[in-house]
């Protein structure tokens, strides 16, 4: 009888015991589920970090691509910039030198001085002026102008009405200071050949006055009209 | 007596399990599948008592037993990449609901006797 009731306090407890287990874990369980955030990383599963992991690996490598590309980019640009301050130097030079040969900068240098002008028997015309350039040419100047009308590729010398002459579109009147940069003595001796020379052969030989000088420093001014092109390119 | 044995655990169970503190995420699905193991223990007890064929030791070895061992192979399964706690859950939760018919038709059949009973 003893043994009986001894041992059905032995099951109650255990049962008591039992009881008391299951309903604790299932509170902790319910307490877990419930404050867990599930935004927090620190409560997450580990299959949702995985997942987290393997989207933020992808942003990252993305992302490290797009970098390594931009640093690529940046290499170029570098070593271009390198090169381009030399281009850019290479480049102006040209543009100097072309501005130069064009006409478009004042130049300075040794060469001659012809100077013609009307007398009373005869006007200076517009041929003896083309001639005129076109032996300075020939004796290699480099640089021309007439009354500081810079003669270029384009200018136009004519004579309008045979009244007055036109240069670069602009009037210009007696004297005709023709001022050319080059070798003088090349300069001198190509118009002063005898007989078939410029100045005797056109000048003297049409009794028309011109003078002929050296100088040193001879100062020829820029193109100052408008170099376009609208048909031609 | 068992009734009261009962009683104050559950009521000891609340009482220390608020205020418990929690455990990580990871963990609780390990625990989740042992408290279905053992709730699952326990209708089968109480289907075992009604139908007086309760024996304790295999009250106690199912109730802790089942636990562990879906603890085990769930944890297997994580490592497997199966979710084995699939099958636990659904061999558990299918016990419980025969359990709880057996219980329920006791009761019922139980009652039905009482009131032919009354009617005679």
């Amino acid at each position: 009888m003893k043994n009986v009731k001894k041992n059905k306090i032995v099951v109650s407890v255990i049962i008591g015991l039992m009881c008391f287990i299951l309903v604790f874990t299932m509170f902790i369980q319910f307490n877990t589920i419930e404050q867990t955030d599930l935004a927090n990383i620190a409560t997450m599963r580990e299959t949702e970090l995985r997942e987290e992991l393997a989207k933020w690996n992808t942003r990252y490598e993305e992302l490290y691509a797009r970098y390594q590309e931009d640093e690529v980019k940046k290499q170029e640009y570098q070593n271009s910039l390198g090169t381009d301050t030399e281009a850019s130097d290479l480049l102006e030079n040209e543009l100097n030198e072309t501005n130069i040969l064009l006409g478009l900068t004042d130049v300075t240098g040794p060469g001659i001085i012809v100077t013609l002008s009307n007398n009373s028997n005869k006007n200076i015309d517009a041929y003896d002026l083309l001639e005129l350039v076109n032996e300075l040419r020939l004796a290699g100047a480099e640089a021309i102008s007439i009354n500081d009308e810079r003669i270029i590729a384009m200018s136009d010398i004519v004579d309008i009405n045979y009244s007055f002459i036109v240069v670069n579109g602009n009037r210009i009147s007696s004297p005709y200071v023709v001022k050319a940069i080059g070798n003088q003595t090349y300069l001198e001796s190509g118009l002063t050949a005898k007989e078939y020379g410029y100045m005797d052969n056109i000048i003297k030989g049409n009794g028309k006055t011109a003078t002929l000088e050296r100088a040193d420093n001879i100062e020829i001014p820029k193109f100052t009209g408008k170099l376009e092109m609208n048909y031609a390119n | 007596m068992i009734f009261f044995a009962i009683i104050l655990g559950c009521l000891l169970g609340i009482i220390f399990g608020i205020n418990a503190p929690i455990i990580p995420y990871s963990y609780s699905g390990y625990l989740a599948i042992a408290i279905v193991a053992a709730i699952d223990s326990v209708f089968g007890g109480i289907t075992s008592v009604l139908k007086k064929n309760f024996d304790l030791k295999i009250f106690v070895s199912g109730f802790f037993g089942n636990a562990i061992l879906s603890i085990l192979l769930t944890y297997l399964g994580q490592k497997l990449n199966v979710d084995i706690y699939l099958a636990a859950i659904i061999v558990f939760v299918g016990r419980m609901f025969t359990n709880l018919a057996i219980i329920r038709r006791y009761y019922i059949e139980k009652w039905n006797e009482k009131s032919k009973k009354q009617e005679k």
